[in-house]
């Protein structure tokens, strides 16, 4: 049998209760990196290193001011192994604290979606709804031919999710979602040659062809356990270090008047929202909305996960 | 993908207005703050099929005007409208006199998902509770829930947090 290749760094679970660390521990442990356990903050503090994902129970991470800052290869937030998902205002104060990942809903959404995101960082292949969804599950894409297509693909991507016979209310949810996603990627993302945003004011009624780092891609799939809506633009320009703040501002409704509000509105509409990166290269935002339990049954505000490729000879 | 962009149409007769369609970047809703008497004014918003953030934006700019100028009832609120004012802190713990709303009940039993029409002001005591009226399941006749938290759909009524 061949030795399995591994990327350097170990996994270091930190959490107070012995049942949720051995939970955790087996959780990543699938991804058969070397898991540390640890109980206390000092313990964590001299475990983690800069080649480490470190996994933290959210009360002990908001509990450490400026612990997401510290060096490690990503800090996980998880609300711990059992049935109760996170606090929303845990979350909220998580994100305000521009923690880059958090994972909010309990059992088993919290193994599905900590699996995904440790192994999209320890393989550094962030990109893909695929990662999120059952094989098997087939993927409808549309490429959008001229700014002025956008409505039709929203209306079109609507009628197709209630058509596999999802709820109303879910295809409400998906029209905002892809509508604000997609005007992001038309609109937000282009930079010209001094990095300003120069589409921010375009009339949007006015045509325009998409072509080259123009185009702009929305995939969906569902595998009934989730709903997965993936916008892509071509030019990577989301800045990761603003965008969990940007998401607790909408909250509060501090940019409701301003602009800005888009990525909040599609934030608030899904149950996990994922940003995966390649600077000037491109951006990806996954929205996904759990199809399986009442929405009460899960955290009420969504997880949250920035991927940044790294790029080999970076520290 | 040639299908029609879809509007909002504004009906106005007296001091009563009634939106249909979408609020989105096409939206002119400072057009309906004039021809809108001043005082008191009434906005029916059950055929508001979709609202996005420049809509929203234009929206709360539109209650704005109106609410300097009397009081503002929002009748027959639709279901997207509800969510996101519910986001908003402009809206919060009751700015806004509201008359009745749309809500997504689902069915723990089966799993049907249905829209009501909800009387504010009838049901006001049970709402301010973060009760529900109830609602029969059309499939399988078991009583229906919100299919949202309670506090944070019925926070744009004023509410009470559940202790």
């Amino acid at each position: 049998m061949e030795p399995l290749t591994t990327p350097p760094g170990k996994l270091v679970v930190a959490h107070p209760e012995r049942k949720a660390q051995r939970a955790l521990q087996r959780l990543v442990g699938a991804t058969l990196s070397p898991v540390e356990v640890v109980a206390d903050i000092p313990e964590l503090l001299a475990a983690v290193d800069r080649n480490t994902i470190a996994i933290v129970d959210a009360g002990v991470a908001q509990s450490i001011p400026g612990l997401r800052d510290r060096p490690a290869r990503a800090w996980i937030a998880v609300p711990g192994e059992g049935l109760d998902p996170a606090e929303a205002a845990t979350v909220d104060a998580l994100l305000a604290a521009g923690w880059s990942h958090v994972v909010a809903h309990p059992m088993p959404i919290l193994a599905e979606e900590l699996l995904a995101t440790v192994q999209k960082l320890r393989r550094n292949e962030v990109f893909g709804l695929e990662k999120y969804i059952a094989w098997g599950a087939e993927t409808r894409s549309y490429t959008l031919g001229d700014v002025r297509e956008r409505d039709d693909a929203v209306t079109t991507l609507a009628r197709d999710v209630v058509g596999v016979g999802l709820p109303d209310r879910v295809g409400s949810l998906v029209s905002v979602i892809a509508d604000e996603l997609i005007a992001n990627a038309l609109y937000l993302a282009p930079l010209d040659e001094n990095r300003q945003r120069y589409r921010a004011g375009e009339a949007r009624e006015r045509g325009r062809a998409l072509r080259g780092r123009d185009v702009v891609t929305v995939r969906w799939a569902t595998d009934a356990r989730y709903l997965a809506i993936e916008v892509r633009d071509r030019w990577g320009t989301l800045d990761p270090k603003e965008v969990s703040g940007r998401l607790a501002n909408g909250k509060t409704g501090a940019a409701a008047t301003e602009g800005g509000m888009g990525l909040a509105l599609a934030y608030a509409c899904c149950n996990q929202f994922v940003v995966d990166l390649q600077p000037d290269v491109m951006t990806e935002v996954i929205a996904l909305l759990d199809v399986r339990y009442k929405p009460t049954e899960l955290c009420r505000s969504a997880s949250f996960h920035t991927f940044v490729v790294e790029t080999p000879g970076e520290p | 993908m040639t299908a029609p962009r879809s509007r909002l149409d504004v009906q106005v007769t007296g001091a009563r207005a009634v939106l249909v369609g979408r609020i989105d970047d096409t939206a002119q809703l400072a057009d309906v703050a004039t021809r809108l008497p001043a005082g008191d004014v009434a906005l029916d918003t059950s055929g508001v099929t979709f609202v996005n953030s420049i809509g929203m934006r234009e929206w709360v700019r539109l209650i704005r005007v109106l609410r300097d100028r009397g009081t503002v009832t929002l009748e027959a609120v639709s279901e997207v409208l509800m969510v996101q004012m519910n986001l908003l802190a402009e809206f919060g713990g009751g700015a806004v006199r509201i008359a009745s709303f749309h809500a997504a009940y689902v069915c723990p039993a089966c799993g049907c998902e249905a829209s009501a029409l909800v009387d504010a002001i009838a049901h006001a005591a049970e709402l301010r509770e973060l009760r529900m009226p109830p609602m029969p399941c059309p499939e399988c006749g078991a009583a229906m829930e919100l299919a949202d938290f309670p506090e944070r759909y019925l926070s744009v009524l004023g509410a009470a947090p559940r202790a």
